[in-house]
């Protein structure tokens, strides 16, 4: 009750915040009661700014929709048809029990904050992870989604539009796939927030011995000297037409010119992308797999300055290979869920996750960066005909860590069968909403789509009580 | 005396102005649908930032804009158990105390306990707070004075006036209750309608009352009495209507083009790539004075535009390969491509369009149909791209901007109802990809198929969108009937979306702007140079050449990019020519040119121009990686074609671009091919002065500078590593610069 209490106090004070952006309302001298319009409110968007409370997000997506019933949220009470075949084990938060096929998550959950009760609606995957992307569910929960300027942009995209890096680090760093599923699935980019606020993305393997990136690097017979050169000469051009004081959009492309030499110049950029620079004991226990290499390389990103790291766990759905692939274990074509993820995305994540958990951890890079570890769903209570589970949105399990959040703390429950939440459900806009408050964004911001109609950035509200 | 001060005599004479509820002098009834919702609207409270919002703010949710006054009195009046509206103690009501900040209110104070507004919902609440639905008058008018100002200095405001007329036969003076909306920054209004100037120049302000709106035209000007005309002779009624509405606002446009400037455009915008070094040494040498007319005649005939031409119509019709797949591609491409080449009335391509059914293999209009498919997108897409209407608004609820209702929507969507397609065939490679078709479908009509209006849960009967109800006969076939009344020269909006939107493609910003936004509150910024063309386009049997002949042949669009203070500020009223950059396909196909090296696509033949890659992506990419030229029409923006819009194409720079300029992987190999044009010359022994002409004619269309030509020369032969490393680099620094990536 009196928690209850103190997370109101805390809404309260929130709102407050929220008052002071509404005054802006009367920016543009309209007046109080003057009506709003686009361009006039373009310049409103650019609210006030919360208190910065984290510095990044890394955002580990599971494609395929991890199952929180054989992970997280263990139900050794229900029945078996429910509770399924692994059973908890103890972890380093006392009352608190994962997967036994977890052991060294296990020993990292005192670094973990748990949201059991993460909801929302689409029970396709595109609709689904576009929701777990953006934060926002689509109108239609259609396999048919179609990734089209009409849906919201990406958080990193939101963040890099209201709060982007000024220096050369890209804000808004994804990789190393772009995902799809049939279609590529949607929330991926900007969208109407336009091409310039896209991610920095490639879809380069960070594992391959020659991991580098093609925009840093530069082909066979360039070097950065012959740039210089080659951009001296342009400018003596450019100088024959003023085309460069006269016309600000020649201007804008050549301030891209400056922004690309300087990250190619940049050592700080360069160096956060050379994984060569690890120690290899460090890169094996990071584990020699593309997810693993991927997250060490989140951490350099993270050290360098970006905003938000985005790393794809897999490129599809997958879930019926024990090699490979994304979290979808239906037990399709003659296979069964548990052998595969026992053997394969388990011992990975296991491996994975706490490595990268407490390397941030002790590097003291945790206070300051959100790791957000989820999938677009969790998967059904009961085990279908083929020993395996379906796609379940109404209730999952999403793994925080980092940013100043109550460590070793689970917010929510789930029913007796991990269905439906029993207490303090979470919508994935709230947890979108949490993500900008803790970066500093007011989550009421809005933006204007191509219809030009008025859209918070998130919809939900910040999950207060996760605050610690 | 100014015009407007005449109007607003004239106006007080014919106005009547009855105190009603509105007097200081006490209560007479309050309407709830007429005074309540206006001060709902006034106060700000239902706008879509505000509890007008999809999701309300703070569990608070009004219909848009007064849309739905019913479920407004149900949200004021029931939810929150009544808490909102305290009849015993109208004062607590917490829509009064929150609107006036006696409790915290997110959205601030909207007005004062002393404010008319409040005395009005008081009133109301004191009243009992009824619905008035039955006995409420509908405003049939709102008259606004002036409509259309100009305004000299120093007066710095002028006061409008707003009357409503109502359906009982009354009407009101509502200036101080109406709704004003500015939609720039050149001026602000005062919640009394007093419009101030902030900067000079032309702007629009919105006025709204209950549910009608009317868009009045404010412009202020500087006195300058020494100020001249200093414009172009107009040649054509273009040139004379814009620049009689420039002299108005004492603007001078800036100067004509050169005619490098204008040759580069009429390539890029006739042909979609710069001109060859041998077409602009041809030109550059032409010594006759209508050598521009002439190039206009040459490159209208040219195969060329026909193919850049029948892109801008494959962006709308969504002619990409997933929903078409490639023969469907191929088929309506070839059949735009052949439709502009002979010259086809632009009217009776559309009527094809609209009517056509049959297999989208054989009638290659009927892919329209199958890129779109569901009555929704059919409805939604069609008076989108022939009529300039925005309408998914109203699928759910009435327009907030237009005069589109939902029922409007609903009546538009049954005529598509009987639409139906059958699948052949359907060889997709991705049994999950349910957007993938591939095999041939048939476009029919069904003999029956309702479309269920949501607010009535009736099927609507099929009509057209027109301010007078009207929709096909009975026993008519409806496509048929549909298309003939789009694709009419009786149907203003059809012509004007056609005529605005060639003159988007030619100018860069539609007179209407966005082009398929076409409604009373966006008005085009001239007006009658819109219904000027209408009628030149209309006489002229709507010839697509006959168009565009006559737009490049105006001063207007001849005027260059160099804009100086005086008009700087006015690009959208077509004072200057603002910078555009190269568009992908432009971009593409004019770096393969000026290398003469090919760019690959992926599914096409080498040498394929990227102005004749039918749809969006050949083949997938996870089949194939992106060929170097799909790789560029990716990067500099060619729309995926999913939505039928204009707005899709990206015209915006990026990191990523300046990326692939700098040191991509494209351009570098596109520079150190060895049998590129730098190999070819050095190989058959060309001077130096030949190579860098050639490079400047090829890629800025003029001869170098001397500044250039020295620098450049001794560049060339100081290089250590070489000439042709040298010539790359030199190459290179033309291809980047703003001069030759910029339309200007």
């Amino acid at each position: 009750m009196r928690a209850q209490a103190g997370v109101q106090a805390e809404q309260a004070v929130w709102r407050a915040g929220l008052l002071s952006r509404r005054c802006l309302l009367r920016v543009g001298g309209m007046g109080l009661l003057g009506l709003t319009l686009p361009r006039l409110l373009q310049a409103r968007e650019r609210s006030p700014r919360l208190p910065q409370r984290i510095k990044s997000v890394v955002f580990l997506f599971q494609f395929g929709g991890p199952t929180h019933l054989d992970t997280f949220d263990l139900k050794p009470q229900a029945p078996e048809q429910v509770r399924g075949q692994h059973r908890p084990i103890a972890t380093s938060v006392p009352g608190v029990s994962v997967c036994e096929h977890l052991p060294r998550l296990a020993k990292v959950m005192h670094l973990v904050t748990q949201v059991r009760t993460l909801h929302h609606r689409m029970k396709n995957h595109n609709p689904a992870a576009y929701t777990a992307l953006t934060g926002h569910e689509p109108p239609v929960d259609d396999i048919r989604l179609r990734d089209t300027l009409e849906l919201y942009p990406a958080y990193g995209s939101v963040v890099d539009h209201l709060a982007p890096n000024t220096n050369a680090v890209p804000t808004f760093v994804a990789y190393p796939y772009v995902i799809r599923d049939g279609a590529i699935t949607p929330g991926q980019h900007a969208s109407f927030l336009g091409k310039q606020h896209d991610p920095f993305l490639f879809t380069e393997d960070p594992n391959a011995p020659d991991f580098r990136l093609p925009e840093l690097t530069l082909p066979q017979g360039m070097s950065l000297a012959r740039l210089e050169d080659r951009r001296r000469l342009q400018q003596l051009i450019a100088r024959q037409t003023r085309l460069l004081d006269q016309a600000a959009e020649a201007a804008g492309m050549d301030a891209y010119y400056r922004r690309a030499l300087e990250m190619l110049n940049s050592r700080r950029l360069r160096e956060a992308f050379d994984l060569g620079a690890e120690p290899e004991k460090l890169r094996r226990q990071y584990t020699r797999t593309t997810y693993g290499q991927c997250c060490l390389l989140a951490r350099r990103l993270v050290e360098a300055g970006v905003k938000f790291v985005t790393v794809y766990f897999s490129r599809g759905i997958g879930g019926q290979s024990t090699t490979r692939g994304g979290w979808d274990t239906h037990g399709f074509n003659n296979t069964r869920m548990y052998p595969i993820i026992q053997k394969y995305h388990l011992p990975l994540t296991d491996r994975v996750l706490s490595t990268f958990l407490e390397d941030l951890h002790s590097r003291g890079l945790l206070d300051e960066t959100l790791v957000v570890w989820m999938g677009e769903f969790g998967r059904t209570p009961r085990l279908n005909k083929n020993v395996s589970r379906d796609h379940w949105p109404y209730c999952y399990t999403a793994l925080l860590a980092g940013g100043g959040l109550k460590a070793g703390y689970v917010h929510g429950a789930s029913d007796r069968h991990g269905a439906f939440p029993d207490r303090d459900p979470v919508h994935v806009g709230d947890l979108a909403a949490t993500l900008f408050y803790l970066l500093g964004i007011d989550p009421a911001t809005e933006v204007y789509d191509v219809a030009q109609r008025p859209l918070a950035i998130a919809e939900g509200r910040p999950v207060l009580p996760l605050l610690g | 005396m100014p015009k407007w001060s005449v109007l607003t005599i004239a106006w007080l004479s014919w106005a009547v102005v009855p105190a009603g509820a509105w007097g200081q002098e006490g209560p007479s009834p309050v309407s709830y649908r007429v005074d309540v919702q206006a001060v709902l609207a006034k106060a700000g409270c239902n706008r879509g930032t505000c509890h007008g919002n999809k999701n309300g703010k703070g569990g608070f949710r009004l219909s848009l804009r007064g849309d739905d006054p019913a479920w407004d009195h149900q949200a004021l009046v029931r939810d929150q158990l009544g808490r909102r509206i305290d009849l015993l103690r109208p004062e607590q009501s917490l829509l009064l105390r929150k609107a006036t900040l006696q409790l915290a209110h997110q959205g601030g104070k909207r007005f004062g306990t002393d404010s008319r507004l409040y005395r009005i919902l008081l009133h109301w609440i004191e009243q009992g707070a009824p619905d008035d639905a039955q006995e409420a008058p509908q405003v049939v008018e709102l008259r606004v004075d002036p409509r259309d100002v100009v305004v000299e200095a120093p007066r710095e405001e002028v006061q409008l006036r707003v009357q409503a007329r109502f359906s009982d036969g009354s009407a009101r003076d509502v200036t101080w209750l109406a709704v004003y909306e500015a939609v720039d920054q050149r001026v602000e209004v005062t919640p009394e309608g007093r419009v101030r100037r902030r900067s000079d120049g032309q702007s629009t302000v919105l006025v709204r009352f209950l549910n009608r709106q009317v868009a009045v035209r404010v412009a202020f000007v500087p006195r300058r009495p020494q100020w001249q005309w200093q414009g172009p002779e107009p040649r054509n009624f273009i040139d004379r209507l814009v620049f009689a509405r420039l002299k108005q606002l004492r603007i001078n446009p800036a100067p004509l083009c050169e005619d490098v400037e204008y040759l580069r455009r009429a390539y890029l915008d006739l042909l979609g790539r710069l001109p060859t070094a041998a077409e602009a040494r041809r030109f550059a040498s032409d010594p006759r004075p209508d050598k521009r007319d002439r190039l206009i005649e040459q490159l209208l005939q040219h195969p060329e535009f026909a193919d850049f031409w029948a892109q801008k119509w494959c962006d709308v019709l969504r002619v990409e390969e997933k929903q078409l797949d490639r023969k469907g591609v191929s088929v309506i491409f070839n059949w735009l491509r052949q439709s502009l080449q002979e010259g086809k009335p632009l009217d009776r391509m559309c009527y094809e369009l609209i009517a056509a059914r049959g297999s989208t293999y054989r009638v290659p209009a009927a892919n329209w149909y199958r890129a779109n498919r569901t009555v929704e997108e059919r409805a939604e897409n069609t008076a989108r791209v022939f009529l300039g209407v925005r309408l998914q608004c109203a699928k759910c609820h009435n327009h907030p901007f237009d005069r589109w209702t939902q029922d409007d929507y609903y009546h538009w969507a049954a005529l598509f109802g009987r639409v139906r397609y059958k699948i052949l065939e359907n060889r997709r490679l991705d049994r999950n990809d349910k957007h993938q078709f591939d095999g041939e479908q048939i476009v029919y009509l069904a003999p029956r198929g309702e479309v269920i209006n949501p607010r009535t849960g009736k099927p609507a009967r099929p009509g057209f969108l027109s301010d007078v109800p009207q929709g096909p006969r009975p026993g008519d076939d409806p496509l048929e009937a549909l298309a003939a009344w789009v694709a009419s020269p009786e149907n203003p909006r059809f012509v004007a979306t056609q005529v605005n939107r060639v003159w988007f493609h030619l100018m860069g910003r539609g007179l209407v702007d966005p082009v398929d936004d076409f409604r009373d509150t966006n008005p085009a910024v001239y007006p009658r140079v819109l219904e000027a063309l209408c009628e030149d386009f209309t006489a002229h049997r709507f010839d697509l050449r006959h168009l565009i002949r006559r737009i490049m042949r105006s001063r207007v669009y001849q005027l260059s990019w160099r804009s100086g203070p005086e008009n700087r500020e006015f690009a959208e009223l077509f004072a200057y020519t603002p910078l555009r950059r190269l568009a992908a396909e432009q971009l593409a196909t004019s770096l393969a040119q000026v290398l003469q090296t090919p760019l690959h696509f992926n599914g096409y033949p080498l040498g394929t121009q990227a102005t004749q890659v039918a749809g969006v992506r050949a083949v997938r990419l996870r089949d194939r990686p992106p060929g170097s030229g799909d790789r560029l029409l990716l990067l500099f923006g060619k729309p995926p074609r999913i939505i039928p819009c204009e707005c899709e194409r990206r015209p915006e720079t990026t990191l990523k671009q300046a990326f692939e300029l700098l040191s991509g992987p494209v351009v570098h190999q596109l520079l150190t091919r060895s049998d590129n044009v730098l190999g070819r010359m050095l190989r058959q022994g060309k001077s130096d002065q030949e190579i860098l002409d050639y490079l400047y004619w090829s890629t800025l269309s003029r001869p170098p500078q001397a500044e250039e030509q020295v620098h450049l020369l001794a560049y060339v032969r100081q290089h250590r590593q070489g000439r042709r490393r040298a010539w790359e680099d030199v190459a290179w620094a033309l291809l980047n610069s703003p001069e030759f990536l910029f339309r200007r």
